[in-house]
């Protein structure tokens, strides 16, 4: 069980991370997700596949989270969020559009931010995505088609100078 | 080819690359026609591009040790160990709180030191004692039961009458006052018509002042105790527990009388 779920916890971090943008909150929920994951291996559903499974877990768990802190308010705004509670600094050139792109993907819906996260950045499979977040697939579609539409407009707003160049990968 | 319907999820999919090579061969020559849907989905990609290289240093973090699997499967089972330990150790107190009841009960429901199951005690070593004293088993005897009676009304402060027992075959030898660590006890000897001594005991209860009549094995004697409104009584033979039952009655009812 260790060595199958050992592999998956980066992207487990990754994901505990943009969903709730503080580096100790999110390995805190990650522990509460292996946690409960080992707690109830054995009632894992053998079909499901274990990424989603524990995609899953995690989600529901952040969703929890996310919850808690909105109703007690003591959520931040989003401008006072320390970046490097975001991700960790980009040494590259691109690091302020990095820090960018997070910046407005937390902008987003949560509903729309999870399918972006969880197809884009994890790279789950449309009906993978689709069971970790128990809805039918083409509402994980018309989401994701959503969420990239509303990042598109949020990043041309901000930077309206920089097009993206016509690239078509043949 | 560039006439081909085109639906929204198959643009999705051409981003994420999840289109058969033959559908997104299909997609790419469409979109060749349709710069402005080309330059959306270019959009997309660039934006998970930006996503993906923003997040995956994320990933190539080391894992902080509080993620650990081992060591978070050790702790797990520490506490199904520690739990199954408390289970144990909980039975283990209900086994023993069980066993000084069950202990405690053998006198009732009050510790053995104190109540009848002590009275029980003091009536048999006074039965082992003086009933099988031959020469002098008594200090008053029958004769003065006038004076046995006033003596151990005098030392217990309550009325005491010998009973009378004739009607259970027992007649009174006489009696003696019995030291105990609860104060002075009446013990008045019997004997019935096989020459075998009964005792009856008498003394006042601290505690457990009224306790039903409860059959007795003490050293080897059988007997009966009870108390009533503060008065504990003890009745010890070497008859059957159901002959001294039947003389513990008669002496229950005649102290109820007085």
């Amino acid at each position: 069980m260790i060595a199958q779920v050992q592999p998956l916890i980066p992207a487990l971090r990754r994901y505990a991370r943009a969903m709730l943008r503080d580096r100790d909150d999110a390995d805190d929920l990650v522990q509460d997700v292996l946690e409960r994951a080992l707690g109830a291996w054995h009632a894992r559903r053998e079909a499901a596949s274990l990424r989603s499974w524990l995609f899953a877990i995690l989600h529901n768990l952040a969703l929890d989270r996310l919850r808690r802190i909105a109703r007690r308010g003591t959520s931040e705004p989003l401008e006072a969020v320390p970046e490097a509670r975001l991700a960790t600094p980009a040494t590259q050139e691109s690091a302020m559009e990095q820090r960018d792109v997070l910046t407005l993907v937390a902008l987003l819906p949560e509903e729309q931010r999870s399918v972006l996260l969880l197809v884009g950045v994890e790279q789950l499979s449309y009906a993978e995505a689709a069971s970790v977040l128990n809805l039918p697939q083409g509402t994980v579609m018309s989401r994701l088609s959503r969420a990239r539409e509303r990042l598109r407009r949020m990043m041309e707003g901000e930077r309206p100078a920089v097009r993206p160049a016509l690239r078509i990968v043949p | 080819m560039t006439d081909i319907p085109m639906s929204e999820a198959d643009l999705q999919a051409h981003v994420d690359g999840s289109l058969s090579p033959e559908r997104d061969a299909e997609v790419s020559a469409w979109l060749l026609a349709h710069p402005d849907e080309a330059l959306r989905v270019a959009a997309y990609r660039a934006q998970t591009e930006a996503l993906r290289a923003a997040l995956d240093s994320i990933a190539d973090e080391p894992v902080p040790p509080a993620l650990d699997l081992h060591l978070l499967d050790r702790a797990r089972h520490r506490r199904a160990g520690l739990r199954s330990l408390a289970m144990a150790a909980s039975v283990a107190v209900l086994l023993f709180v069980g066993g000084m009841a069950g202990w405690a009960l053998r006198g009732w429901t009050v510790a053995p030191g104190t109540g009848t199951a002590a009275l029980a005690r003091e009536a048999a070593s006074s039965y082992a004692v003086y009933a099988s004293d031959e020469a002098r088993p008594v200090e008053l005897a029958a004769a003065q039961r006038t004076a046995l009676d006033g003596w151990f009304s005098a030392r217990l402060a309550r009325p005491i009458a010998a009973p009378d027992l004739r009607s259970a075959g027992l007649s009174l030898i006489g009696g003696r006052l019995v030291a105990t660590e609860h104060g002075p006890a009446g013990l008045y000897l019997y004997r019935d018509g096989k020459g075998r001594r009964m005792a009856l005991y008498v003394r006042p209860m601290e505690v457990e002042g009224t306790a039903r009549m409860t059959a007795r094995r003490e050293s080897g004697v059988s007997g009966w105790t009870w108390a009533d409104e503060g008065l504990g009584f003890g009745v010890f033979g070497s008859a059957s527990p159901e002959y001294l039952h039947d003389a513990a009655n008669q002496v229950r009812l005649q102290f109820q009388r007085t």
